[in-house]
């Protein structure tokens, strides 16, 4: 487990730089319930600019529930509702009734758990977000394209063929291309769920290390079973159990020492 | 297999109960699935094998005929080895070349030239015995009989009404009906009048306008205003005959020239029918009793003329057995077209509602059985829906528009069915990424939702063509006409009476060759060979269905 820090790439934050400016995300004393089955309890959380948050717990605990609470995209789901409390972007309660959902939906871009391109070409896949936001212009969208294919580090692999089917690229290739796209419409957050657990480890490195060099412009948070990828790429770890969030802390305080038993018991591979 | 008989090894094959079951139930489903190839191969050979040779018959590869030409009248000429088989419209236009081949024989020969001059005579004998002079004496005759005729009449009417209570006494009536009796005798005497007057149709008329209304509100003094009336309206009548008669004459005159003139046979008609008209006349001033011995001799003038002209091709004729299917095949055409069209549209909004916004509950169910019931209705209750509401309440008639509905309900439940399928089908991802990208619900669905549902949809509704193209009883009383002689593009006053015309159809016709008709060797030939188009055709649609559907497919995949 010690090693699984040592050798990552990322020099965790001190206390300091995290708690510094107000955060990105609020979440304030979250209830959040299925029909009548409560998923979530009582959850409060910050989670703040440029940083790399991780959602951490064994399955059914809530954390995947919560990551979609964040764009709403719990509104899908018949019966979905918020108990109690609030979750506030640059103060505004995402669930009040003057927030246009596909507004938040633009700022805040998501990554799914298995890459679900269109089957469509690799540019119209990119260039979708900005089609359906009415951009007509087609050298304002070739750039963007190319922009966000670079961020994603796609671009040099794929930049010969970007009118072949996205279905002929690789898993992984697939994942970053989902990045681009999300990256195309210009969110400050990304939320990603198990962006890397279809993945191979080749593929999944090259995610993670798109993951740190993202971190510079976006704030992310990602949900993961893999506790080595939490402890390569994230900055903070919030460890669920439950529907209750047990512990959240620096990465490395988390992994090394941390506050509770259970999340110990967890890390250590007891359960879970 | 005796007990007693040690297998000679632990495998060895016996006879069980089970085994014996296992080979019973497979030779059954081997034999049943047999049964059901035979029975469909039988059809389908039964059916190419008599409707090709229908298609594929006479001099060319392909009986154009068939394929292009309306529903015909079959003349058969001559018998077993010698027949020959005729549409109406070759029929007839065989008997015209005969026609005027005899005609042009006649012509050249010395029996016309005789014929010619004795014709010629009797027709200026007839015009003198119609001369001016003859007329206005026969029109003072017609004209006396007819105020003595009028007079006794209206003497005996007014004698009803001085004294209705007699009258009433006699006719068995009420007092108070007398007025209307008389009535009615004065109009029936009018109405008689009428069509003997024919000739002087505008004077008639005008008496009717201003004399009907004192009839109907009869008294004494209105019988004797309109007595004086009918007087002064007889005393009118001479000249409007005489000037009726002599234009009959030009045109008689006039029909015989060109008769005479003529190469063709056909004038023969048009002087015919002025002649007729012309004694018609004649026998109004005349009386049919006044026999005039040149009439007499007029027609036995022309008779060489049409014996001349007289073909006979004698033939046996069979209804709806000759010609093609061209107006059905059209019809079928634009049916499964419109009404696909209008599925589809209709099928694939309702599909969306319920795949992508409907919230499950007993509403959404209670919607879902509806459609499941909707295809379980037999296609005449269809059938009936549709004549009451789009023919008889909507008022559309018997049209386009009418069967487009009614087959288009018809398939709604296979295509919004398959097409809730097919949306429901799309992963779920293409739609979550979708509204993550910042797409609105409208926007998703039709971006990445619908394309892809595509192929799909387009399956069910190749189901539904099959259907639609091959259904009756819907059509019977919606859009299907037995017979029609335009095309539907034919005769539109207006381009929206293209949707308010009924149209042929091939399973129409196939009903009306092989049940409403006498049944022949003719109409057997007519109906194989309809229904081997109609399966091409079927074929046909569906094919380009499945064409369009394999591009869009491997346009999308995933």
């Amino acid at each position: 487990m010690q090693e699984a820090i040592t050798t990552s790439p990322v020099s965790s934050p001190t206390t300091e730089e995290v708690d510094s400016g107000d955060p990105a995300i609020r979440i304030r004393d979250l209830d959040f319930l299925y029909g009548s089955n409560q998923v979530i309890h009582n959850v409060s959380l910050d989670i703040f600019p440029k940083e790399v948050m991780a959602f951490i717990g064994p399955s059914g605990c809530g954390k995947s529930t919560l990551l979609r609470c964040l764009n709403r995209m719990n509104d899908l789901v018949d019966g979905a509702r918020i108990g109690k409390g609030s979750i506030e972007i640059h103060g505004v309660d995402l669930h009040d009734k003057s927030v246009d959902v596909i507004e938040l939906r633009k700022r805040v871009g998501m990554v799914f758990q298995k890459s679900n391109p269109f089957p469509k070409s690799i540019y119209q896949n990119v260039a979708y977000g900005l089609q359906i936001q009415g951009v007509k212009s087609k050298r304002v969208i070739d750039q963007k394209v190319e922009e966000s294919l670079r961020k994603a580090a796609l671009w040099e692999e794929v930049k010969d063929r970007l009118n072949e089917n996205a279905y002929g690229l690789s898993g992984g290739q697939q994942q970053r291309l989902c990045i681009a796209r999300t990256l195309a419409v210009e969110p400050e957050i990304i939320l990603m769920d198990e962006p890397c657990s279809a993945l191979d480890p080749v593929a999944t490195g090259r995610v993670e290390e798109l993951i740190l060099e993202l971190k510079h412009e976006y704030t992310i948070v990602v949900v993961t079973h893999n506790m080595q990828q939490a402890g390569r790429i994230s900055d903070r770890t919030a460890f669920f159990y439950l529907g209750k969030l047990i512990e959240c802390d620096l990465t490395k305080k988390i992994f090394l020492n941390p506050s509770k038993q259970q999340t110990e018991d967890y890390i250590s591979g007891k359960f879970g | 297999m005796s007990p007693e008989k040690e297998p000679r090894h632990p495998f060895e094959s016996r006879l069980t109960t089970e085994r014996a079951q296992e080979s019973l139930m497979f030779g059954l489903l081997r034999g049943m699935t047999f049964f059901v190839l035979f029975c469909a191969a039988f059809l389908f050979w039964d059916i190419i094998s008599k409707g090709s040779s229908k298609v594929f018959e006479g001099d060319g590869l392909i009986n154009w005929e068939f394929l292009t030409e309306h529903p015909q009248t079959l003349h058969v000429i001559g018998e077993g080895e010698d027949e020959i088989k005729l549409s109406s419209s070759n029929y007839y236009k065989l008997k015209d070349e005969k026609m005027l081949n005899k005609w042009g024989e006649f012509r050249q020969s010395d029996g016309h030239d005789s014929a010619r001059r004795e014709l010629d005579a009797r027709f200026s004998r007839l015009q003198n015995e119609w001369s001016k002079d003859s007329l206005l004496v026969a029109d003072e005759k017609f004209l006396l009989r007819e105020r003595e005729n009028a007079t006794n009449k209206f003497a005996f009417w007014k004698e009803m009404l001085t004294d209705p209570k007699t009258t009433a006494e006699d006719f068995e009536i009420k007092v108070e009906e007398v007025p209307g009796m008389v009535t009615q005798f004065m109009l029936g005497h009018f109405e008689k009048e009428r069509s003997r007057l024919s000739l002087v149709e505008e004077k008639v008329t005008l008496f009717r306008a201003t004399n009907y209304p004192k009839i109907e509100n009869l008294s004494l003094a209105h019988a004797e205003e309109v007595e004086m009336a009918y007087l002064a309206f007889l005393a009118e009548i001479p000249e409007a005959y005489n000037q009726s008669m002599s234009s009959f004459g030009e045109e008689a005159k006039s029909s015989y020239d060109e008769f005479l003139q003529a190469e063709g046979p056909k004038e023969f008609g048009r002087f015919a029918e002025a002649l007729v008209a012309y004694s018609a006349a004649r026998n109004v001033l005349l009386g049919p009793d006044h026999e005039i011995e040149n009439w007499e001799a007029l027609q036995a003038s022309l008779a060489p003329f049409k014996q001349a002209m007289a073909v006979s091709l004698p033939s046996k004729d069979y209804a709806y057995s000759g010609g093609g299917i061209f107006p059905a095949i059209i019809g079928t055409l634009l049916l499964v077209i419109g009404a696909m069209a209008i599925a589809i549209v209709l099928g694939v909004f309702c599909a969306i509602f319920l795949a992508e916004y409907g919230k499950a509950g007993k509403f959404l169910s209670m919607v879902r059985l509806a459609i499941l019931n909707l295809a379980g209705v037999p296609s005449i209750i269809f059938g009936l829906f549709g004549f009451g509401l789009f023919v008889i309440f909507l008022d559309w008639n018997v049209s386009l528009l009418a069967g487009w509905f009614t087959l288009a309900f018809m398939v709604l439940p296979i295509v919004i069915t398959a097409s809730e399928e097919a949306l429901r089908s799309i992963p779920q991802g293409f739609r979550e990424s979708s509204l993550a990208l910042g797409a609105t619900k409208w926007t998703m669905i039709k971006t990445s939702v619908l394309p892809f549902a595509m192929p799909g949809i387009l399956t069910s509704s190749i189901l539904g063509v099959a259907r639609a193209a091959g259904e009756t009883a819907p059509i019977m009383f919606t859009a299907a006409y037995a017979k029609r002689s335009d095309l539907p593009w034919e005769g539109l006053e207006h381009w929206t009476d293209f949707f308010f015309q009924g149209v042929m159809a091939l399973p129409y016709h196939i009903y009306v060759v092989s049940a409403k008709i006498p049944q022949n060797a003719y109409t057997a030939d007519m109906q194989y060979g309809t229904a081997f188009v109609f399966l091409l055709l079927v074929v046909g649609v569906a094919s380009l269905s499945i064409i369009l559907r394999n591009r869009l497919r491997k346009k999308y995949r995933w």
